[in-house]
């Protein structure tokens, strides 16, 4: 009786915070989106046919994020039925967006305004530990270049 | 050539739906599916459990035997330890007798323990151990009352019901610590006393009844005083809250009702003046509290 109690008080803090947390970010995230729009991102591996200057460098930024206790419970339920991981979806959207954002910021700061071959990794930092709640690193990582064109 | 981030719209890969929305639908199917498990499993094994063969029962009793009559006997003087002996004695007698009656199994042995508390208490336990309180016997009038109650617990021994409710409850114990995780598999058994009431469902209390009502007719050729007990815990309902085992029993006058069908029969040739139908006295060294 006791294990379902905290189990339930376990599942409101994550819940609580969690989804504050989720929230948060996601409007922090659509802001700076906007603020990055001009800097442009490619996947292609080399750069545009326009003009560059001969200078060029690794960009990436990362993020870990943990997974709260909220989430990692309706997973755990989803393992059992199937179907789309709905709380583990927000939570790779937000990584995978904020890793791009950094990049972004650590181009800008080296004055680029155009980064080609954006790759993203990603990790689960405590892959293969039961009982453990989780917690998922995205990397992103680019070649920043500083474009003549105007844009 | 002109190039632009696009604005990407947001809702593609996260859903707007709510999140305890799916969380408590996935809850209530989970939550549904092991209780069908559950009902599932409690039905098959009852009738799984009643294949065990009773050497069995009797071995796991002797494991996880607890010596209560034993250690209650050493503490008190002589002359309470030679009644104590003699009411056991008594009781086993009587319960004797009646597995005649119940014309049990060969290998099922019945053995009866007294226990000198004042509660108003009895019941049966694995491998045929059966218990009587003091308590039960004070609120009894005669021999007859009694002998239905220990032929009620007899009946349970009979039908294996105390193997039937352990293996119920360890195997949906086992079920759902493995399922949520919650609690430990192992520490159904090692909780496990003689005492341990097992609860029993109320159609195998009936299925109690009616074999123990028939055990009584065979024995004292009437069934008169069956359902004292019953009158009596319906009485003693206002003063005394019911004991835990028997709440879970068949409401009081629901099993009178239910007796009383079958003594419409049987009580025909027992009008109230009729020699036949005596009442037995209790013995007087079982009123000594």
């Amino acid at each position: 009786m006791y294990d379902l109690i905290i189990i339930f008080i376990l599942l409101v803090l994550g819940y609580v915070f969690g989804q504050a947390a989720e929230k948060r970010h996601f409007r922090s995230i659509i802001k700076r989106e906007e603020q990055y729009r001009d800097l442009l991102t490619f996947s292609k591996r080399f750069p545009l046919d326009a003009d560059y200057d001969q200078k060029a460098s690794l960009v990436g930024g990362s993020v870990v994020i943990s997974v709260d206790y909220f989430k990692r419970f309706a997973a755990g339920l989803r393992n059992l039925i199937g179907g789309r991981v709905t709380t583990y979806e927000s939570l790779l959207e937000r990584a995978r967006r904020e890793a791009l954002l950094r990049m972004k910021e650590e181009a800008r700061q080296q004055g680029m305004n155009t980064i080609v071959n954006v790759k993203l990794e990603t990790s689960s930092i405590t892959k293969g530990r039961r009982n453990q709640v989780g917690a998922v690193e995205v990397y992103a990582y680019g070649t920043g270049l500083v474009s003549n064109i105007d844009q | 050539m002109d190039y632009q981030n696009p604005k990407i719209p947001e809702g593609i890969n996260v859903t707007d739906e709510h999140p305890l929305k799916g969380f408590l639908y996935l809850l209530a199917a989970v939550a549904g599916t092991i209780a069908i498990i559950v009902l599932v499993i409690s039905l098959s094994i009852g009738e799984l459990a009643k294949l065990v063969p009773f050497e069995t029962e009797v071995s796991l009793a002797e494991k996880i035997k607890a010596n209560v009559s034993d250690d209650a006997i050493e503490n008190l003087n002589a002359s309470e330890q030679a009644r104590h002996q003699q009411v056991q004695a008594y009781l086993q007698n009587l319960a004797d007798k009646l597995s005649r009656a119940h014309q049990l199994p060969e290998e099922i042995k019945i053995t009866v323990h007294y226990l000198d508390e004042p509660v108003i208490n009895a019941f049966a336990t694995l491998g045929g151990h059966i218990f009587i309180y003091q308590g039960l016997i004070d609120v009894l009038d005669s021999e007859n009352a009694l002998a239905m109650v220990v032929a009620h617990e007899i009946a349970h021994v009979k039908y294996r019901h105390p193997i039937v409710a352990l293996s119920r409850g360890a195997s949906i114990g086992l079920i759902l610590s493995m399922l949520t995780g919650v609690g430990d598999g192992g520490s159904i058994a090692s909780q496990m006393s003689l005492l341990t009431s097992l609860a029993f469902s109320r159609s195998q209390e009936t299925e109690s009844d009616i074999d123990a009502y028939n055990a009584l007719i065979s024995y004292y050729g009437h069934a008169q005083g069956a359902t004292d007990l019953f009158n009596v815990l319906k009485k003693s309902n206002h003063i005394l809250s019911p004991p835990e085992l028997l709440s879970s029993h068949p409401l009081s006058e629901k099993r009178i009702e239910k007796l009383n069908e079958l003594d419409k029969g049987a009580y025909a040739h027992c009008s109230k003046n009729s020699m036949g139908c005596q009442l037995t006295p209790l013995p007087d060294f079982l009123g000594v509290n």
